[in-house]
Order: C-alpha cells, then sequence, then structure tokens
C-alpha cells in the first residue's frame, strides 16, 4: 500500500467560543476521494483548515510526509490546495488569467513558467476562452472553476475542497462534479467537505461522518454507510432511499 | 460594468507600456491645468480620435457622464455669476459677465478633458499592469513597501465593487422590511453599516485565509514590462501634445507660420 500523504493524529481544536473538533484521526492516501460529511457545525471546515496549517490544533498532530504540516507551512500549503466555500472572496485577480497566477507568483516562479503553467490549467479547466474576463462577470460555476484552476495551478498532491456545491444550480454542479471527477480519476487525491452527498457521493471512494460532537463517528466506503447518514443529522441521498445503487444521471 | 472599468481590446493605447501609459496621463492632466481655448481643443480633437480608436460609443459615454456633466454645468454657471468684468446680461442683482463665461467654459472644458483622459486610461488598461506600474514607480522612494502597496492597490480595486455590492444588498434587506419609512439618519446609518462593516470585515477575513492558503507573500515574482518604439512614439507625440497645449496659441502659430 502507497504512503499517506497525511496523517491525522488525535487531532483536537477548541475554541474559546465553544465547538470544534475533538480526537479526530486518519490518514489520506494517494488517489483517494474522501468526503467529509455532517450536519452544519460539526467542525468539518475547521478539520480541513488544518490540513494545510491555515489552524493549528489545541491537541494531536497533522503529518505530511512525515513532518508536522506546522514545520513547513509553505510547503503544506503548496501540497495541500484549498478552495473555500465562498468564490467571490477568495477570488484576487482582476483577470481570470491574474486570479489563476497569483499563486505561482507567490512562489516566485519565472514568469515565463508561470504564463505556461497558467495557460496549461485554463485549457485543462476549459476556462481559455475566458482569460481576459473579469471574474465579477462569470457564473457561478465558471468562477468554481477558477478556484479550482487557481489552486490547481500551484500542483497540489491534495485539493481540498469546503461546501463547493453551495449557491450552484443543478447543471453548475454537475459540471464541476465531472471537472473533479475527471481530476480524481487523473490521480488527483480529492477531500471534500460537504453536508449535501446527493451528487457527489458516488465518486468517492471513502467518506468520514462527522458528528455534532466534532468526533469523527464513522470512516468507511460511501456505499456502506449509506443507512448510517440520517442517523448522524445528514440528508440520505434521493436515489438511495429509492432504492437505486447511483443517481439515474449516472446510472 | 461601467466605461470606467477595463475594456480588453487590443488597441495601440491597450498596447501601450502602463509606465509611460501613466507618465502621459499625468503630462497631460497638468498640462490641461494650463492650457487655454485653443490648447483644449487641440487636446479635445486628439482625445475623441483616441476615444473612437477605442471603440468606446460617444452616447454611453455621455450617458454615463451625464451627472458629472451636470456637474460642469453648475460649475459654468457659477463663474458666469460670480467673475467680476463686463456685464452682458443683468437681471435686478444677478449679473452675468463676459469674463465669467470665458472662465467658466475654460473650466469645464479643462475637467471634462481630464475625466476623458482618465476614462482612456482606466478602460485601456488592466488593473494589474496599474498595480504594476505604481510598484514600479513606488520602488526608489526609500521606506515604501511598494509590493505591499501594489497589493493593496490592486485588492482596492478588486474588492470596491464587492462591497458597493454588499452596501446594495444591505439597503435593500433594511427597505425590505421598510426601513425607507425611517425617517430617522442615526438610526438609518446604524442599520445601514453596522452590517455592512460586519459583512466586509468577514469578507476579508475569508481573503485572508484564501490568500493565505495561497502561500501569499510580499516576495513574489516581479512584473515584465516590454517596451518598444511604439512606446517611446507615444510618449513623443504626448510631450509634443502637451507643449502645444501650454503654449500660448498666437506664439504657436506666428513660430508654424514663421518658419
Amino acid at each position: 500500500m502507497d504512503h499517506p500523504i497525511l496523517e491525522i493524529d488525535h487531532l483536537t481544536h477548541q475554541f474559546t467560543s465553544g465547538g470544534g473538533i475533538q480526537d479526530v484521526s486518519f490518514q489520506v492516501f494517494p488517489k483517494e476521494f474522501i468526503l467529509v460529511a455532517g450536519p452544519n457545525g460539526c467542525g468539518k471546515t475547521t478539520l480541513i483548515r488544518h490540513l494545510n496549517g491555515l489552524l493549528l490544533p489545541t491537541s494531536g498532530d497533522v503529518r505530511l510526509h512525515g513532518k508536522p504540516v506546522k514545520s513547513d507551512i509553505t510547503t503544506a500549503r503548496r501540497t495541500v490546495g484549498m478552495v473555500f466555500q465562498d468564490a467571490d472572496t477568495q477570488i484576487v485577480g482582476d483577470t481570470v488569467y491574474d486570479e489563476v497566477a497569483f499563486g505561482p507568483e507567490n512562489l516566485k516562479m519565472p514568469c515565463h513558467v508561470i504564463q505556461k503553467k497558467v495557460m496549461q490549467t485554463l485549457v485543462r479547466l476549459d476556462l481559455s476562452l475566458l482569460k481576459d474576463r473579469n471574474p465579477a462577470t462569470l457564473s457561478g460555476g465558471e468562477k468554481r472553476r477558477l478556484t479550482i484552476a487557481g489552486i490547481l495551478v500551484m500542483d497540489p498532491e491534495i485539493i481540498v475542497l469546503d461546501e463547493p456545491f453551495a449557491n450552484l444550480d443543478h447543471p453548475s454542479s454537475i459540471s464541476l462534479i465531472k471537472t473533479i471527477c475527471a481530476l480524481n480519476q487523473g490521480g488527483q487525491t480529492i477531500i471534500m467537505a460537504t453536508h449535501d452527498l446527493e451528487e457527489v457521493i458516488t465518486c468517492a471512494t471513502r467518506m468520514l461522518i462527522m458528528d455534532r460532537q466534532g468526533c469523527l463517528a464513522r470512516d468507511g466506503r460511501p456505499g456502506d454507510l449509506l443507512l448510517d447518514l440520517a442517523s448522524h443529522g445528514i440528508k440520505e441521498p434521493c436515489f438511495s432511499r429509492m432504492g437505486y445503487s447511483a443517481p439515474p444521471w449516472q446510472a | 460594468m461601467n466605461i470606467f472599468t477595463f475594456h480588453s481590446g487590443n488597441t495601440a493605447l491597450h498596447r501601450l507600456d502602463v509606465r509611460y501609459k501613466t507618465a502621459l496621463v499625468c503630462m497631460v492632466s497638468l498640462a490641461l491645468l494650463k492650457a487655454g481655448f485653443a490648447g483644449c481643443f487641440v487636446c479635445f480633437l486628439v482625445l475623441s480620435w483616441l476615444v473612437y480608436a477605442t471603440g468606446i460609443s460617444f452616447i454611453h459615454l455621455a450617458v454615463q457622464l451625464k451627472w458629472f456633466i451636470l456637474l460642469l454645468g453648475i460649475m459654468f454657471i457659477t463663474r458666469s455669476l460670480t467673475v467680476p468684468g463686463t456685464p452682458i446680461f443683468s437681471f435686478f442683482e444677478v449679473v452675468i459677465t463676459h469674463e465669467g463665461i470665458v472662465q467658466g467654459t475654460l473650466v469645464a472644458m479643462r475637467f471634462f478633458l481630464v475625466m476623458i483622459t482618465g476614462l482612456l486610461f482606466s478602460a485601456t488598461t488592466r488593473p494589474a499592469d496599474l498595480k504594476s506600474a505604481a510598484q514600479w514607480y513606488l520602488k526608489p522612494i526609500p521606506f515604501v513597501p511598494e509590493k505591499r502597496v501594489a497589493i493593496m492597490i490592486s485588492l482596492f480595486l478588486r474588492f470596491l465593487p464587492l462591497i458597493l455590492t454588499q452596501a446594495q444588498q444591505v439597503s435593500d434587506a433594511v427597505n425590505a422590511r421598510c426601513g425607507n419609512l425611517n425617517k430617522n439618519p442615526v438610526r438609518r446609518i446604524r442599520y445601514l453599516v453596522l452590517p455592512l462593516l460586519k459583512k466586509i470585515f468577514l469578507a476579508a477575513d475569508s481573503l485572508c485565509l484564501a490568500m493565505d492558503a495561497r502561500c501569499y507573500s510580499e516576495d513574489r515574482t516581479d512584473p515584465v514590462f516590454e517596451t518598444g518604439k511604439n512606446d517611446m512614439r507615444f510618449l513623443g507625440a504626448g510631450i509634443c501634445l502637451c507643449l502645444v497645449m501650454v503654449c500660448p496659441f498666437h506664439i504657436f502659430i506666428k513660430m508654424t507660420f514663421w518658419s
């Protein structure tokens, strides 16, 4: 078996105002597609923000290739790319091109390398025709793809997505799922925090369920955990309740 | 999107090195302060041609600048009524003077042309290039963190429209609950400003996290400028235009026809 990219070891984070996560442990292996599911306020976002050192644990450890994340934050952030919930507040570029170039510029890559990588990434995510557009004029789905492009251009080993389907209509969600699945099939490790599993559960290889106390309640294959979802405050996918093994558009 | 936002294109102005463009805008704006009627007219012809070449619709321009044109009209009227000189019309205590009309027209023309110059600059310059130019100009100044200032300019340009949108959303939410019936200005400001500030701070917090997640550092790849012969030609033409504008027109005519 491959060595884990990330090891989360008895991770606890407590906020002074209450809440947080308690004693969470798991490992992330290459090419996995992990869903982190749970009701609102269970600590999904808190958990994933530890993966690249945006938050540091109260106790426990997060190790990247065996080394603590906090020992080299820049490497951790380059290796674990994060796409946030609200695309509008994380897009800093004035054009699609500039937005994708922001990360490589921070890494002080030479200009010709930045240009090449940005164009490759734009083509890969089907954004090349929009490269001179103002991001504010893009649709919700295009903005989400742009935020993924902004991460992908830095060659991360893991892409972490926080509630990527928030505020997206159904066609945009489906298009985004196809993009994410294609990335995963191309060897990209994906971690996705979401409470809406309907559209994505069949693409995932593993699912972590968090309970309201911020503990990791279950860890297993998505198909095996379908019947446990409702008891943890997560909506069971419609196809499962109707007795299907996959949503009709994927069947 | 309005005419002051960047319009993508491939005109000579779009391709012009942003450092030269910034210098030209400053020169023309300063020259306009000294320009007479003839200089303003020459500048007007040049700017009209540039607006046409850039593909900005004159009708769209007039519509977008309607409030500014109204302000110029008020300035013109004020000058006409307040500058002492030879009266050409009087009604009770109100006297319109010849000198007032001349000065009012000149001031309005100068302001209008400065506005058009700025508009051409903003419509043909990518905000990222503007940021790069600011960084380049600030670099020789000691104790000024030019990269930090540049990223602040960039973020300001990027987030100003977002803040305005959020202000409109808060205002709509207040009005949807009949907040518009409340005539107390302090209460109105309180219900508009406090939620808006909260939204802005939360957005700023998210932005900081997102920038941190993408390894934001002040030590970033420096912008690369490409200067060609066209940039030098534009600079030369701009300097000539400024000289024509500030040179008294009768001297200019004498120099032209005497030689």
